[in-house]
């Protein structure tokens, strides 16, 4: 019994996802369409101050208003301090509201109305204090403390270093040197948050939301609440997206202690503005960063500090600082790394996961000096790229083995497809064209400590009908199709015998949960190792009818057959039944599980190989400039990724265009932008993103060279979708312009300000970049 | 004040129903009538996932207010296939076959937009299915495989398959 081989049936194939047609038809029911009988409506009462001390909540009046069945504040949660990586969370407001949107109380009533009634009957009497908002600023000496415990503001540190710094910028011929700033942007999945809690009449909590990461969640949730864990359950219907967003968050818990107060089922679902206000958008980032390379075009070191704002309290920012600090070392053959990186406490919302997940900020930043770099050496951009890129089996500076790489295939092809060579040689005015690089891993080591592989259960009935149980989490973006392809490929069946249970945490495995672009190989790996294990124990029934030794039966397009004599047949179905009636009843079940070959790195050199898997890309972009406007418009893109094996090619090319999307976003539009401390721009009339128009033509490209480490050789492709885009469309605007993008989103009149300052926009401006090129 | 029953037209089916002067009409849809297949985004006017059609046009039902529909025909995402739910409407079809649907969220609103705009304009060129959609975001998919969805029932386009 065998792997399948080449040419697969079911895997590499593009397919609609296996819930598009409820989906079309307004079928599908998402977390927000859900209903429980006698539910009840929560709103949360929130800070409208940055910073301010809670001297009283009064909620008589709000208790007393007809319909009102729970009034909650800090008074009615346990009060344990809690966070999913550290100690300075509570459910509610105690002491001190630490930014615009902070939970300070909550209501359940028999209706929405009601409970916004009640809001408003709440006194609470603040004592507003000075805020802080920038990162830059939260550290700098003086600066007010959102947490009296932390001590500057500093909310932790991380250092790295490898190889030689000094001599590393001594053997360099150029040497750039830059700050760049990114900023705090909304994922704006177009769910927003919502979640229904319920408790029983043990106490035991059920929580029916959208989230990325169920089985941890519950681990956190446990400890904020006082309860073990197995007294929650987390059900994951279907939610409409996430890119990082939906993980913990204070919703689930204000649900939790609402609906145990209140004795009924209790559902929050956040307006936009308080999604805006309260979710947990992107650690805003201020990068310094110095590279150096020889003549040649070798990179010899680099130096990078980072200082990230965490908002109000830790969610994930400090691993995505971390991650910023040194995930795009492995892009590269570096020899001389150093980064010290700081998370900053600010009177913000707690920042965390978009897509990305730090590596995308320190993507824009090392890609914007690499093209800096090709221009001190007077050298092709891509060739420089191609030059230093990681390829196969090859180690990197900190001790990361990359099993395989596409790197200077998308390179190739990216250039390729776009014509790069052509349009760098012939400058129009106020046109440009940028590239960019990047690199990502399939699942991290060091984030969940405990392990980092991904297991599933599938499940055989007596109707043949097969069910993959899974603990990770579908965002919407076809995750449970991708796995259901592997179950299908691997047992050798039609895709739509496969089915793919929800998750929920009292009958899924113990999954991880959809981060770190790790879904497709951890989880994938698992679906196939219990796909295996199911198919075994169904090959022994067809052998047994068959007469021949389990070893020597296979099955492919829903027949299993006798390998020695394919004539000697029976269908999947009927060996289905058969297994179970063997079996009284008992249906086939194969639980299986991938331990990848990675490891924790040292604590105190960071060495060690993080990931099974390293996807790589390249996306070029072009753009148009507005002479009078500053305004950029990306006009086409190129986007090569290296995905392994595209387990579904269409499902890959979707999630590529909507990564550059949402990159396309941040460069050009997207920054949540604060005033005295409060989020000014909170919904989608001053937060803009992009619409069908923004968009310019995508040529995807899918490059697949095959990972020795993934399911049927396929690696993720979730976060290097955006990885390199914003710099990309940066290098492109330099390109069109001289200018230097260096703070995310690119402000038009600044930029029009600076094209102004370097020559006059225009064709006069665009003759003396050629000047300038040429002098070089 | 009292106002007298709202007439409406849901997916062919009239409704007569008492409904507060201040009712939205995408809650009505939404939780009188359990049609939870029109979404909510924001609103606000400005994510286009609420988006119905009243009497062929497509309106945010989240700005409206269900008296504004009195008289009207609405037409929601679960009228558009046909009513044993078995066969799929060509445009939905599209969606389906062209990977036009990730989270699936903004599909609803997106497919009744797409369909006014065909009913209008059988032959719409890239640009005018991508100007129909502007007022529906999409953070999934990149509009890409949307608009080829779109594209693709236009008549003539080479599929033989005009909708409609
Ligand atoms: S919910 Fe109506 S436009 Fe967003
Ligand atoms: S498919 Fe998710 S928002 Fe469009």
């Amino acid at each position: 019994m065998g792997n399948p081989a080449p040419p697969y049936d079911v895997v590499g194939k593009s397919v609609p996802q296996l819930a598009a047609r409820e989906k079309a038809a307004g079928l599908t029911r998402f977390v927000t369409d859900l209903s429980l009988p006698r539910m009840l409506h929560g709103r949360v009462l929130r800070s409208p101050h940055p910073h301010a001390r809670i001297l009283h909540i009064d909620t008589r009046k709000a208790k007393a208003l007809p319909g009102v069945k729970a009034v909650a504040t800090w008074e009615d949660t346990p009060k344990i301090k809690f966070g999913p990586r550290s100690e300075d969370w509570t459910i509610f407001a105690s002491d001190k509201a630490r930014f615009h949107g902070d939970e300070v109380a909550a209501v359940a009533a028999v209706d929405p109305d009601t409970a916004e009634e009640a809001l408003d009957l709440i006194r609470v009497d603040y004592e507003v204090c000075p805020h802080v908002v920038s990162p830059l600023a939260a550290i700098a000496p003086g600066a007010p403390l959102v947490h009296e415990e932390s001590p500057g503001n500093v909310a932790a540190e991380f250092n790295i270093s490898a190889g030689n710094i000094d001599q590393g910028f001594d053997r360099a011929f150029a040497v750039y040197e830059d700050s760049y700033y990114t900023s705090q942007v909304y994922q704006a999945y177009m769910e927003p948050m919502s979640v229904i809690a319920e408790t029983d009449l043990s106490g035991r909590l059920t929580l029916y939301t959208g989230t990325q990461i169920p089985n941890m969640m519950r681990m956190t949730y446990a400890k904020a609440l006082g309860i073990p864990p197995e007294d929650i359950r987390i059900v994951v219907p279907e939610y409409g997206g996430a890119f990082g967003g939906k993980m913990e968050n204070n919703i689930h818990l204000v649900a939790a202690v609402l609906a145990k107060k209140a004795g009924l089922p209790v559902k929050l679902t956040y307006t936009r503005h308080e999604d805006f206000l309260a979710g947990n958008p992107r650690v805003p980032m201020h990068i310094d960063i110095r590279l150096g390379a020889t003549r040649e075009g070798i990179l010899t070191a680099k130096d990078v500090r980072v200082v990230g704002g965490a908002g109000a309290r830790l969610v994930y920012s400090q691993v995505i600082v971390s991650t910023a600090c040194y995930r795009v070392d492995s892009l590269y053959r570096f020899k001389n790394v150093r980064a010290r990186g700081i998370t900053a406490y600010t009177n913000t919302v707690p920042t965390a996961c978009y897509r990305g997940f730090g590596n995308s900020q320190s993507t824009f930043v090392l890609e914007s000096a690499m093209d800096e770099l090709a221009l001190r050496l007077n050298m092709d951009p891509a060739e420089l790229r191609i030059k230093n890129g990681m390829g196969a089996g090859e180690t990197s500076v900190h001790g990361w083995k990359i099993g395989s790489s596409g790197l200077k295939e998308c390179v190739e092809k990216a250039t390729d497809a776009i014509g790069w060579k052509e349009k760098r040689k012939v400058k129009q005015p106020l046109k440009g064209i940028g590239l960019a690089c990047c690199n990502h891993v399939s699942g991290n080591r060091p984030f969940a400590r405990e392990f980092d592989g991904g297991s599933a259960m599938v499940r055989v009935g007596k109707d043949g009908r097969v069910m993959v149980f899974h603990g990770e989490s579908d965002m919407g973006q076809g995750q449970n199709t991708t796995f259901a392809q592997i179950a299908a490929e691997t047992l050798g069946v039609p895709l739509s015998r496969v089915h793919v249970a929800q998750v929920d945490t009292d009958v899924s495995p113990f999954g991880l949960g959809s981060f770190a672009t790790r879904g497709t190989l951890m989880g994938g790996n698992g679906v196939m190792a219990a796909a295996k294990k199911a198919l075994a124990q169904l090959a022994e029934t067809a052998g047994n009818i068959l007469c021949v030794p389990p070893e020597r039966i296979t099955c492919r397009r829903d027949m299993f057959y006798d390998v020695d004599a394919p004539d000697k047949q029976l269908s999947f179905g009927v060996v289905a039944s058969q297994a179970t009636i063997a079996r009284h009843g008992a249906p086939v079940v194969g639980t299986g599980f991938y331990k990848p070959p990675t490891e924790l790195p040292d604590p105190e050199t960071k060495q060690g190989n993080i990931s099974p898997a390293y996807p790589f890309g390249c996306q070029i972009a072009e753009v148009d400039i507005d002479p009078d406007t500053g305004q950029v418009t990306v006009t086409r893109m190129a986007a090569a990724h290296d995905v392994g094996r595209a387990i579904n090619p269409m499902s890959v090319e979707g999630q590529i265009q909507g990564g550059i999307a949402q990159g396309l976003g941040w460069t050009l539009m997207e920054d949540m932008h604060y005033g005295q401390g409060r989020l000014l721009n909170a919904d989608f009339v001053d937060y803009i993103v992009p619409s069908a128009f923004d968009m310019p033509k995508i040529d995807a490209i899918l490059v697949e060279p095959e990972e020795p480490n993934g399911p049927y050789g396929a690696k993720g492709i979730g976060e290097p979708a955006l990885n390199p885009t914003m710099a990309a469309i940066t290098n492109a605007i330099h390109n069109a312009t001289g200018v230097r993008i260096t703070t995310l989103p690119v402000n038009p009149a600044q930029l029009l300000a600076r094209m102004k300052a370097a020559g006059s926009p225009g064709p006069e401006l665009a003759r003396n970049q050629n000047d300038r090129q040429d002098t070089h | 004040m009292t106002l007298p029953p709202l007439h409406i037209i849901v997916n062919g089916e009239d409704h007569h129903l008492m409904v507060p002067a201040n009712r939205i009409l995408l809650d009505l849809i939404r939780e009188d009538l359990a049609l939870t297949g029109t979404k909510e985004g924001c609103g606000l006017g400005k994510c286009g996932a609420c988006t119905v059609l009243l009497d062929g046009r497509p309106v945010h039902a989240c700005l409206l207010l269900a008296h504004q529909a009195d008289g009207c025909r609405v037409d929601t995402i679960e009228g558009l296939a046909d009513p044993a739910g078995t066969t799929l409407h060509p445009i939905q079809e599209a969606f389906v076959e062209k990977g036009a649907i990730q989270c699936g969220f903004c599909t609803p609103g997106m497919i009744n937009t797409a369909k006014a705009l065909l009913d209008e304009n059988p032959t719409p060129t890239e640009d005018d299915i991508k100007l129909a959609i502007a007022g529906n975001l999409c953070r999934c998919t990149g509009y890409h495989k949307i608009v080829d969805a779109v594209s693709a029932c236009a008549c003539g386009s080479g599929k033989g398959e005009c909708h409609g």
